[in-house]
């Protein structure tokens, strides 16, 4: 174990929560690296406190009769190991730019990634994953689609750190995908992932992601309204696709107009209604 | 300070770093590497790609306490009494370094990846690659170079 001045890295959770009940917002916390150490060498921030997590328990996914558990060090590259995981989780997790990447980012980081990064929180928006956080002396669960405040800004206690993700009710239908400026992956412009259930043809259950097009993703409740207990044909593929961006503030960033980055989402996550409808 | 230990191309290292310092800084400044290259210093290019217990990792997206306890490999630490690894041979046979900067990096993702799958595809290939930028080769001969090795 490493503990000199303002780095720890600790073996035990408590360890880890303990450090930051004491310190709260003072204390950085890194997993994988790839978006914490960058708020130190591209935004300038100078932290009292570096907790790494990297030598928690965490990096593993459980799969039981309840659901799926994902830790919140798992690796993309070890998510990519496991079979049966959903289909948008695994695209998304290929879409990761490139194998370095995949090998140092982590599940949980990428929640707290800001667009372009965060593929697997819109994927995970679409399985309505729930987040354990975990503090000293308890635990407690938010949904995924009530974590995001504002860019950076979660709801999430100071004293708390992500644990695990969950997926209490895997959807039968789920895909993932997003428009990079590569061919093989890289940073993502617009991406969109569907959780749903066909009963009969008839949308028994439905989830959108949308990832972006804000400063982080968010679930496309307009659209989904349309869908919801509704026999899925053409018609209203169109009317909810209309939806996706309904009441969202879209970020102009770089090339991509608001106008562009809202036809995208639109063609994605038609696209991938109609495959998940088995429509050509 | 943070006290940092670890095996750097096969020797043992000791070094004080900041906590906020990162490999990249640590390696270039307090070391004197001189294969690991600066590039975009948000995990898009690749050149200050770094193996860390046989995984890449990029040197400038890790703090230098991550690295206590572990073994870091440059490119320079992959030729072995004088001779070169299979990979950069392959390169040099090739023709695929330019001007040479993304090559150090490039050369450690493909040694990562050729650990992990011995054959791989030509979509693996390209995949892996992808956080691995060139501004001179246009990738074929690089590719070829990875691909050389396959057969």
């Amino acid at each position: 174990m490493t503990e000199d001045g303002l780095y720890f890295r600790f073996n035990e959770l408590k360890q880890a929560t303990d450090v930051k009940k004491k310190y709260g917002d003072e204390v950085l916390v890194v997993a994988g690296g790839t978006i914490a150490t960058q708020l130190i060498t591209r935004f300038g921030l100078r932290p009292k406190v570096i907790l790494s997590l990297e030598n928690l328990p965490l990096n593993y996914v459980k799969f039981s009769k309840t659901g799926i558990e994902i830790g919140a060090t798992t690796t993309i590259s070890k998510l990519l190991t496991f079979d049966n995981l959903p289909n948008a989780l695994v695209q998304a997790a290929q879409g990761v730019h490139g194998l370095t990447l995949k090998e140092m980012a982590t599940v949980g980081g990428n929640i707290f990634s800001p667009s372009p990064g965060g593929d697997l929180a819109t994927a995970l928006l679409a399985l309505n994953a729930d987040l354990v956080l975990a503090r000293s002396g308890g635990k407690r669960v938010v949904s995924l689609s009530k974590f995001y405040k504002n860019f950076l800004t979660y709801n999430m206690r100071k004293d708390e750190i992500l644990y695990a993700i969950k997926i209490s009710r895997v959807p039968k239908l789920s895909a993932f995908m997003k428009l990079t400026p590569y061919t093989y992956s890289g940073p993502t412009i617009c991406s969109a992932a569907v959780g749903m259930d066909l009963t009969d043809k008839k949308i028994t259950r439905i989830a959108i992601g949308v990832g972006g097009l804000t400063p982080h993703p968010y679930r496309a409740a307009a659209a989904e309204k349309i869908l919801k207990d509704k026999p899925i044909s053409d018609q209203i593929i169109e009317n909810a696709t209309a939806k996706v961006t309904e009441g969202i503030q879209i970020r102009e960033e770089g090339f991509y107009s608001v106008e562009y980055k809202s036809k995208v989402a639109q063609a994605l996550v038609k696209k991938i209604l109609y495959r998940l409808a088995g429509f050509n | 300070m943070v006290k940092v230990k670890f095996k750097l191309d096969g020797v043992f290292v000791e070094v004080e770093a900041m906590p906020y310092q990162t490999l990249f800084h640590l390696l270039k400044d307090s070391l004197g590497v001189q294969s690991v290259h600066f590039g975009c210093g948000q995990g898009a290019c690749g050149a200050c790609t770094v193996l860390l217990n046989g995984k890449p990792r990029y040197s400038c997206l890790t703090l230098a306490g991550y690295v206590d306890g572990k073994e870091v490999v440059t490119l320079a630490g992959l030729a072995q009494n004088g001779e070169l690894n299979p990979i950069q041979r392959a390169f040099i046979e090739n023709n695929a370094a330019q001007c040479g900067y993304c090559t150090p990096g490039i050369i450690l993702t493909a040694k990562a990846l050729l650990d992990k799958s011995s054959r791989p595809s030509d979509e693996e290939i390209f995949d892996a690659l992808a956080g691995n930028l060139c501004r001179c080769t246009g990738y074929v001969s690089i590719v070829r170079a990875i691909k050389s090795l396959v057969r």
